[in-house]
């Protein structure tokens, strides 16, 4: 930086400097368009929540009003009851049919190929398509479920699956965990493959049977993987809009209503102040989710 | 395969265990997807009267109904003029921030490989109320520049994380090459990292294009007029209505999933590695 600037055959910075302030202007136009388009809307996000701004009106500071109105609205409960029933719920499916595929199909078994592209095409198909057809699919009139039921004397009564309290959740639950679980099996039969097929053999030398050998072999290769991919999706799924929204938009009564569906109902009444507030209540837990998340991605970066 | 008659037997009724476990998966995979494409190509009266679960005669019908109302082809233009500038734009950027990432070492760099995984992190569901007021204000509100600029919130931490990754493994020594054989540091950018990481920066686009073409939420946030809507609201829409226009809207979901399902089995391997690399969402 303190190149004296009569040298002037020399160029104006040395080249470690020169290569530093390349560097940084590499980086500058995604540092700049980050900062703009994440951090400072998610600090004035928090900064709306405390107002009573609603469109066309920016609203003054009202403390925690907003937080207060949540905390006596039936609707606030429901989400928070819901989110995490959907969230635990759906990432143990996830886990248990992604994990189990994924030992399957890591056998050397004819046409492993063909099998793992083919429990992939949820997670290739766009998800508002997937979760439209699960909501044709859920129809009494029209719907596939209903009419396999029906057809093969399973069960004989047209079901309105998405239209009642007690099978709502339980549908999203299904549709989500259909779209959702390829990520956890590829994931993790990615981490099975990095295992020495040796440490098998030698557990099998010790006499180990299969339930001793996936405790001593199988689940250490994969623990950081599933960890990893638990944190992903329950953020994932915490935030998820179009599957609730697509399938039953927080219907019926409530039963299935989630965080990012009250916050948009909320928006959609105008009141910003509100609906800011929703999206926020759920940030503490989220930060912990993202802290961890985080370190855990950063750590793995470093030993790669 | 020399063994007692017992273990082979055990072995192999567990091999016919797992491909009927196997069967079964794919088979409730493959049944909602069977059901979109039937359902797109069935008539009125057996999708909603006499339902069946073949076809009894097939109709291009509902395609018709769909693509006569000019309003969803509009929405196709839209989301390939969206999802094709996201793309673009955010995989030239991030290709410079992420090579920088890579490359150098500097005061910064922890604090930026922080703001890039935060951004990765924070959901839309926070930022969805603010960015629409920032783009009120700009005058980008209801618009597809505003559509663009609000998708890089997603897009650009994603291949600038996924972009840094594939941009290591290009040994350094082969730059170094290049730069003693006269290249600037652009050039070795361009001539030696970027074709080296190419199945890598196809991955990253087609990830970027995915998400841009999926996206529902900020869309229905900001756009307001039919003209400027994409595919996923224009759809979105169509249930919304008092009818059930199931035929139309599972033609509409053929169509729509029809460019990402071709890309799948053209780059599935590409992506595959890319997912398991970076952990990239659905």
């Amino acid at each position: 930086m303190t190149q004296p600037r009569t040298a002037s055959p020399k160029p104006r910075f040395s080249a470690a400097t020169q290569d530093q302030l390349f560097a940084y202007g590499l980086v500058l136009p995604v540092v700049l368009l980050l900062l703009g388009l994440v951090a400072y809307p998610f600090f004035y996000a928090i900064w709306v929540s405390f107002t009573n701004r609603v469109v066309g009106n920016d609203g003054v500071f009202i403390g925690l009003g907003n937080f207060r109105y949540l905390a006596g609205s039936p609707a606030f409960f429901s989400a928070i009851r819901n989110t995490i029933v959907l969230v635990v719920v759906s990432d143990i499916l996830k886990l248990a049919i992604g994990l189990g595929l994924a030992l399957l199909v890591t056998q050397k078994i004819a046409g492993r190929g063909l099998f793992r592209s083919m429990l992939m095409l949820p997670w290739a198909m766009p998800a508002f398509v997937a979760y439209l057809t699960w909501r044709v699919l859920y129809q009494p009139i029209g719907g596939g479920i209903n009419l396999v039921l029906t057809q093969t004397g399973i069960y004989p009564e047209i079901v309105d699956w998405l239209g009642q309290r007690q099978t709502a959740m339980p549908s999203v639950i299904v549709a989500a965990v259909w779209r959702g679980f390829p990520f956890w099996f590829v994931s993790i039969l990615a981490a099975l493959q990095t295992i020495p097929g040796e440490l098998y053999e030698a557990a099998r030398i010790d006499g180990a049977n299969a339930w001793q050998r996936f405790r001593a072999v199988t689940w250490p290769g994969i623990r950081q993987v599933v960890i990893i991919t638990t944190l992903l999706s329950s953020i994932w799924t915490a935030n998820s809009f179009e599957h609730v929204w697509l399938l039953t938009q927080g219907g019926p009564s409530d039963a299935t209503m989630v965080f990012p569906v009250l916050a948009y109902f909320g928006m959609q009444t105008q009141r910003l102040g509100e609906a800011a507030a929703v999206s926020v209540a759920m940030l503490p837990v989220l930060a912990i989710l993202v802290i961890f998340a985080t370190a855990m991605m950063t750590s793995r970066e470093e030993q790669d | 395969m020399a063994g007692s008659p017992s273990i082979s037997r055990r072995l192999l009724f567990a091999r016919i265990g797992t491909y009927v476990a196997l069967a079964c998966a794919v088979l409730l995979v493959l049944f909602p997807i069977y059901w979109m494409v039937i359902t797109s190509l069935k008539l009125p009266r057996e999708i909603y009267r006499v339902p069946s679960l073949w076809p009894q005669t097939i109709t291009w019908n509902n395609y018709r109904i769909l693509l006569e109302d000019k309003g969803f082809l509009v929405a196709l233009r839209n989301s390939l003029l969206v999802a094709g500038s996201v793309t673009f734009i955010s995989v030239v950027i991030s290709s410079l921030a992420a090579y920088s990432l890579a490359r150098f070492r500097y005061r910064f760099r922890g604090f930026v490989g922080r703001l890039i995984l935060f951004a990765y992190l924070t959901p839309t569901t926070l930022l969805f109320i603010p960015l629409s007021i920032l783009m009120a204000r700009l005058g980008l509100g209801n618009s597809l520049h505003g559509l663009i600029l609000v998708y890089l919130t997603f897009s650009l931490p994603l291949s600038t994380w996924l972009l840094q990754g594939y941009f290591r493994g290009v040994p350094k020594e082969l730059e170094e090459q290049g730069m003693i054989d006269g290249l600037t540091r652009f050039g070795a950018l361009f001539r030696i990292v970027i074709p080296l990481s190419a199945p890598g920066i196809a991955a990253v686009a087609i990830f970027t294009f995915t998400g841009a073409w999926n996206e529902l939420l900020l869309a229905l946030v900001l756009i307001t007029s039919e003209s400027q809507r994409t595919t996923p609201l224009a759809l979105n829409y169509l249930i919304t209505s008092d009818v059930l226009p199931w035929g139309p809207l599972m033609a509409g979901a053929v169509i729509s999933s029809l460019p990402l399902m071709i890309l799948y089995f053209v780059a599935q391997r590409f992506m595959v590695q890319g997912m398991t690399a970076g952990s990239v969402k659905g």
